[in-house]
């Protein structure tokens, strides 16, 4: 312990009439005499001589040699700076008192978080300064920080959620970056237990971003075993699906198309296989996941609800290793390795589902409609690659890509005699959409505390369709002739190719700033349909090539450049200030728009673990996804902002507080939001289908512009140490939609607004090797409309007659309430050196039949009849996985 | 049929998990509604179907209800009252009076009162009309085109102008027709046989076109007001007519023209958004203008051009 004191020496009697005060008593001349003194002796006599109070610790000194000084008619200040040239202090004149003290140097200490088994670089990892009040920040996309600290010996505490923490001291003496690896906390592996420290569980939990837990996720009962990243979110609260996941996510009122989804910074067009049932995110090749419900910081851009932003692992530096998961939908695996040890390494991930059996089984059943034909085939698949490769210390490559989409083939036939003939219809129908993504990025420090990260980036999604159709006829004297032969093909597509470039700037802890620039060329295809019939011989797989009827092949060309700002400012202890601003041009044909979108958010560590924040956010889109089924679908049109499309806007305000103690986290949100510009097709006739085919054209003309508003109260309460950990969350919310062109220019309740949901999350470890996993959902059903009466036209002559169904409101009738239990248990083992996981469990535990669909039966003489119409009953849940 | 196959994907992805049940459902109680559709133009008697709404499930025909008082007025003032008439089958109408015909920038009121249930009442007004410029046809611009089967069409292509554009309330409707001249060709030279009159012609037109174009229950094609967007003032289309070059010889097209008031646009255009709806989207909403019940009562005015198809 060095013990410091003040000396306060020099006082001096003057004896002189000269009036000091008149003068800086710096700058007068005197004698002075001190030979082989030490610093501090000579400015103790400097004192005396001169009557200045001379304020000083010998610490300062302590390093210093004896100085000697000979000097006549030198002025005090010369004097003093020759004492004290030997150390690094600086002084100050208050009053008759010249104050000394320690000059002390600011140094950049960055780096990266690492796992020290693999080498991957860890994101989102808290590293905390002991010995400076705790400072701290966290790792960010590239698990890089950066941290201004004074010279000398500074203690750090790295930590990362199933990681063991780790201490570490350094002596800081100038511009340094270094590796900070921590070592995975292998018993957690095997029962996982989130291990977030207090401050870093304050941190984290107080707001958005949401860190969702990976390791949670393996672990959570879905269908088949099926680990699912979407369902995973949509547990939290503000976040709404349509039955059983399908739908998309809509969060805090906002449409599916308004959430940005982002795989290793790429946005992902169409997120889900299985009409959302299942997501694209293969769970072992993800490293990270965070989520924003729409109060995003400005680098986000491109959507006006919220952000998922998946970024995938890297792969280990050190030694090969595998992972295969066998559920009953799917098998994935993953390999991973060096490519060069330490420096560089890949990751190479599939998914392939066997739903053949399942279909089957459900055909044997009966619960397949009839027309759906013996010989219906479906299937999904994902393959992920990541590479990475350390140029420098200061230099990093990556490549991302993933390919993944939906097969789904049906071939069917009909027989039917009518007044000429017997007649067969036979239709091959085969269909395929999907996602191609892939990212070359580069990792750059520019300076210690300045961070950069270029990438190139290509996403693309399709869907296309071909049927081939044939019709013969037997004639009654038993001639035979072909009635009909023709092929179709229908296509629509979005492509993009984009550039950016990030700038991280450390400048200190209170201050970092952000900013980067991109741009991105979009290209649509927004449907065309293709049509030829068919001679012998061919097949509808000709039909690209011969086609002599196309009803659209419109191509659309956009441009969007975006450039933001943001920064993130401590002003005071305890208060944080994250403003920014995103800014985007979009030109598309003769249309241009720009708009600057702001945002702000201030939050506030207040006292006994409490923290408060407020925020406003205002954001926009220029590409739509069109449709009107109420569930999204991959044919639904990915359409740009036209003239006569202006781009969606929302604002969101939101506030909150949470509070965290002992592993107990508790958060309380309320949000307003508004909506501007929201898009729909005015009719379900108008979206896709004219004169019975498929086709885009004229989209422009037959969609709607409206409004919307949201508004709703959010309580999470989660404990996350201990045996038994879980979650409870509540939202109270409403989401409405005004458009003029429907249900008469009154406002309706959005599709999937609920006004209660609520979610039920427990586990319990029973074992140091097993552990059960419930979770337990209620929500309000989902509007729709019903139709009340009916009532008949009949043309002015007489000549037609049909049957107009009246309605008085739209979504004026809920669905029955929605409800399911999940449970699943897990157990971990080891043999060897091989770790198993075997999971098994019920998904929708009791069978609830929670409605998807309902009309009323119109044929039916029981008032009030309808159809209900149930997605998934109880299914198992099962998956092994081995980790060698 | 494109159409069908698309649902049937929908349905058959859905359905490998789908299982359907019946559930009974608190539908609001809904009690029957006077309903009245009555359709005028210029020169023609008010025409009504009177009729009763009934339940979605119901599954007899609506009740025409028989004590009927239908009442026009123009401007609070009596004018008509419409009288019952029979129609082919066992369906009855309500129709004005034989010097009481529709006239134009008038606008009517129909009320209709059946004891026991609530009055209906719903104005509306034959609307100004817009006139399409004169078509004239060369013979350079016909065309004949052999299908797949090997059978022949005559394409027209059709320039429908309007004279003038409103600034608002594009509210238009059209219908072709054509006549043919059939000859006996199995004597030389071929000898006139009869005459096909205003046979419906079919069209070919571009995507856009297409898709913004309504078959409605009344023998016109509705145009979406969109159509019209960015002051568009013509109407593409290509007739189509089947033709045997050595028999037909086809010397007419009609262009049927209305300028629809709002009150028939909105109700024609929701009923043909209705009869397309598809599974699992929100029905649409059908245009209403019957207070206290439901219906429509909507004007209309008509013109037809007649083009004489030149030989080629």
């Amino acid at each position: 312990m060095i013990r410091l004191h003040a000396v306060l020496v020099g006082i001096c009697f003057l004896l002189t009439n000269i009036p000091l005060s008149a003068q800086n008593p710096l700058s007068q001349n005197i004698d002075f005499s001190c030979q082989s003194c030490t610093p501090s002796e000579a400015l103790l006599r400097l004192g005396r001589e001169t009557g200045l109070a001379i304020s000083f610790s010998d610490r300062f000194f302590a390093s210093c040699g004896n100085v000697s000084i000979q000097a006549k008619n030198e002025s005090v200040k010369n004097l003093v700076d020759q004492i004290s040239s030997c150390s690094k202090v600086g002084y100050k004149l208050i009053g008759n008192q010249l104050v000394f003290f320690r000059k002390t140097q600011k140094r950049t200490l960055s780096g990266f978080v690492e796992d020290a088994e693999t080498g991957e670089r860890l994101i989102g990892a808290t590293v905390r300064v002991l010995s400076a009040n705790n400072l701290g920040v966290i790792s960010n996309e590239f698990g890089f920080f950066s941290l201004k600290l004074e010279e000398g010996e500074q203690e750090l505490l790295a930590s990362y959620v199933s990681y063991h923490s780790a201490q570490t001291k350094l002596n800081i003496t100038a511009d340094k970056i270094i590796h900070l690896k921590l070592q995975p906390n292998n018993r957690l592996k095997e029962v996982i237990i989130p291990a977030y420290s207090e401050q870093e569980a304050k941190e984290r939990k107080a707001g958005s971003p949401k860190y969702l837990n990976l390791a949670e996720l393996q672990m959570i009962p879905m269908p088949g075993g099926e680990a699912d990243l979407l369902r995973q979110t949509a547990l939290q609260p503000g976040i709404q699906t349509g039955t059983d996941g399908l739908g998309g996510l809509h969060i805090r009122g906002g449409n599916a198309d308004q959430n940005l989804f982002l795989l290793d910074d790429v946005p992902v067009y169409s997120p889900s296989h299985t009409l959302g049932l299942f997501s694209i995110f293969n769970p072992s090749t993800v490293s990270s996941v965070r989520l924003w419900k729409g109060d995003f910081p400005a680098r986000y851009g491109g959507r006006a609800s919220s952000v998922l932003d998946v970024r995938t692992r890297e792969g280990n530096l050190q030694e090969y290793k595998a992972e295969v998961s066998a559920g009953l939908f799917a098998t994935s695996a993953v390999v991973e390795g060096p490519i060069v040890k330490g420096k560089g390494s890949f990751l190479l991930g599939g998914r392939y589902t066997y739903f053949e059996p399942w279909v089957k089984f459900f055909s044997k059943k009966g619960n397949l409609l009839t027309f759906s034909g013996d010989q219906v085939r479906y299937r999904f698949y994902d393959s992920n690659l990541k590479l990475n490769y350390s140029l420098s210390d200061k230099d990093r490559l990556y490549f991302s890509f993933y390919y993944g989409g939906d097969v789904f083939k049906n071939n069917f036939g009909q027989s039917f005699s009518d007044e000429k003939g017997f007649i067969t219809d036979n239709s091959n129908l085969a269909t395929d959409w999907g996602n191609s993504i892939a990212a070359l990025r580069w990792n750059h420090l520019l300076k210690e505390n300045l961070f950069t990260n270029t990438t190139i980036r290509y996403s693309r999604f399709f869907y296309q369709s071909r049927l081939g159709f044939r019709s013969d006829i037997l004639y009654p004297n038993g001639k035979e002739s072909q009635i009909s032969n023709y092929g179709q093909l229908y296509q629509t597509l979005i492509s993009d190719w984009s550039g950016k470039t990030d700038f991280t700037f450390y400048v200190s802890k209170p201050l970092t700033l952000r900013w980067g620039v991109s741009f991105t060329n979009h290209d649509f295809q927004p449907g065309a349909l293709s049509a030829n019939f068919l001679q012998p011989g061919q097949t509808e797989e000709n039909v690209d090539s011969l086609a002599s009827i196309l009803l659209n092949n419109e191509r659309l060309n956009a441009e969007e450049a975006e450039a933001y700002f943001d920064t993130e400012w401590e002003p005071y202890q305890h208060l944080k200030l994250e403003a920014g601003l995103h800014g985007t041009v979009f030109q598309v044909k003769n249309a241009n728009y720009r708009v600057a979108q702001p945002r702000l958010r201030l939050k506030y560590e207040g006292l006994r673990n409490f923290t408060e924040w407020i925020g406003y956010h205002q954001t926009a889109q220029n590409l739509h996804q069109i449709g009107s089924f109420n569930i999204s679908l991959p044919f639904e049109l990915w359409v740009p902002s036209t003239r006569k499309v202006p781009p969606e806007k929302v604002w969101q305000f939101s506030t909150g507080v949470s509070w965290h103690s002992h592993g107990w986290n508790a958060q309380l949100e309320a949000y307003y939001k508004k909506f501007v510009h929201v898009l729909t097709f005015i009719s379900s006739g108008d979206a896709l289908f004219t004169g019975g085919a498929v086709d885009a054209s004229g989209w422009e003309d037959r969609i709607a512009a409206g409004s919307g508003k949201s508004r709703g109260l959010e309580l999470l309460i989660e404990r996350s140490l201990g045996k038994t950990t879980g979650s409870f969350t509540y939202t109270l919310s409403e989401s409405n939609r005004l458009f003029e062109d429907l249900n008469s220019g009154r406002p309706f309740p959005l599709r999937y607004d609920r006004t209660h949901d609520l979610k039920i999350s427990v586990r319990q470890r029973i074992f140091n090797w097993l552990e059960a996993d419930l979770i337990w959902g209620f929500a309000t059903g989902n509007p729709i409309t019903l139709t009340g009466v009916k009532f008949q036209h009949e043309s002015v002559e007489g000549e037609v007659a049909r049957d107009v169904f009246f309605y008085t409101e739209v979504n004026g009738y809920r669905l029955p309430n929605y409800h399911r239990l999940d449970i699943a248990f897990n157990a971990y083992f080891k043999t060897g050196g091989v770790k198993h996981e075997l999971q098994f469990g019920a998904y929708n535990a009791y069978n609830r039949s929670n409605p998807f669909f309902l009309y009323v039966d119109a044929g039916s003489s029981i008032k009030g009849k309808a159809i209900q119409f149930t997605l998934l009953p109880v299914l198992p849940v099962f998956r092994y996985t081995v980790r060698f | 049929m494109a159409l069908l196959r698309l649902i049937t994907l929908l349905f058959i992805a859905l359905g490998l998990f789908r299982c359907a049940r019946e559930v009974i459902i608190d539908l609001p109680d809904e009690e029957p509604r006077v309903v009245a559709i009555c359709h005028f133009t210029e020169g023609q008697h008010f025409r009504a179907n009177i009729s009763m709404s009934q339940a979605v499930n119901e599954g007899q025909d609506p009740e025409q209800p028989s004590n009927v008082e239908a009442t026009l007025s123009i401007n609070g003032a009596y004018y008509d009252v419409l009288y019952r008439v029979k129609g082919d089958g066992n369906d009855y109408y309500w129709r004005s009076h034989q010097a009481k015909l529709a006239e134009p920038g008038i606008e009517y009121a129909l009320s209709v009162r059946v004891p026991g249930y609530t009055s209906v009442m719903a104005k509306s007004s034959i609307p100004q009309h817009y006139s399409l410029s004169p078509i004239v046809l060369h013979s350079e611009e016909l065309y004949v085109e052999t299908r797949n089967d090997g059978s022949k069409e005559l394409r027209i292509p059709l320039e429908l102008q309007l004279q003038n554009l409103p600034e608002n309330e594009r509210y238009f409707a059209f219908y072709l027709t054509h006549d043919t001249d059939v000859y006996d060709d199995s004597v030389v030279p071929a000898e006139f046989d009869h005459s096909e009159e205003q046979k419906p012609t079919n069209f070919l037109a571009d995507g856009r076109t297409i898709s913004l174009l309504h078959n409605i229950p009344e023998p016109v094609v509705l145009i979406n007001e969109n159509y019209w967007a960015d002051n568009r003032k013509t109407l593409y289309l290509t007739a189509r007519i089947p033709f045997n070059p050595s028999t037909d010889r086809v010397t007419k097209l009609y262009v049927t023209w209305r300028t629809l008031s709002p009150e028939f646009y909105k109700y024609h255009l929701s009923l043909s958004r209705q009869s397309g709806n598809i599974p699992l989207s929100d029905p649409d909403a059908v245009y209403n203008n019957m207070e206290g019940g439901l219906g429509n009562f909507s004007g209309y005015s008509v013109s037809v051009d007649t083009i004489d198809i030149p030989e080629f």
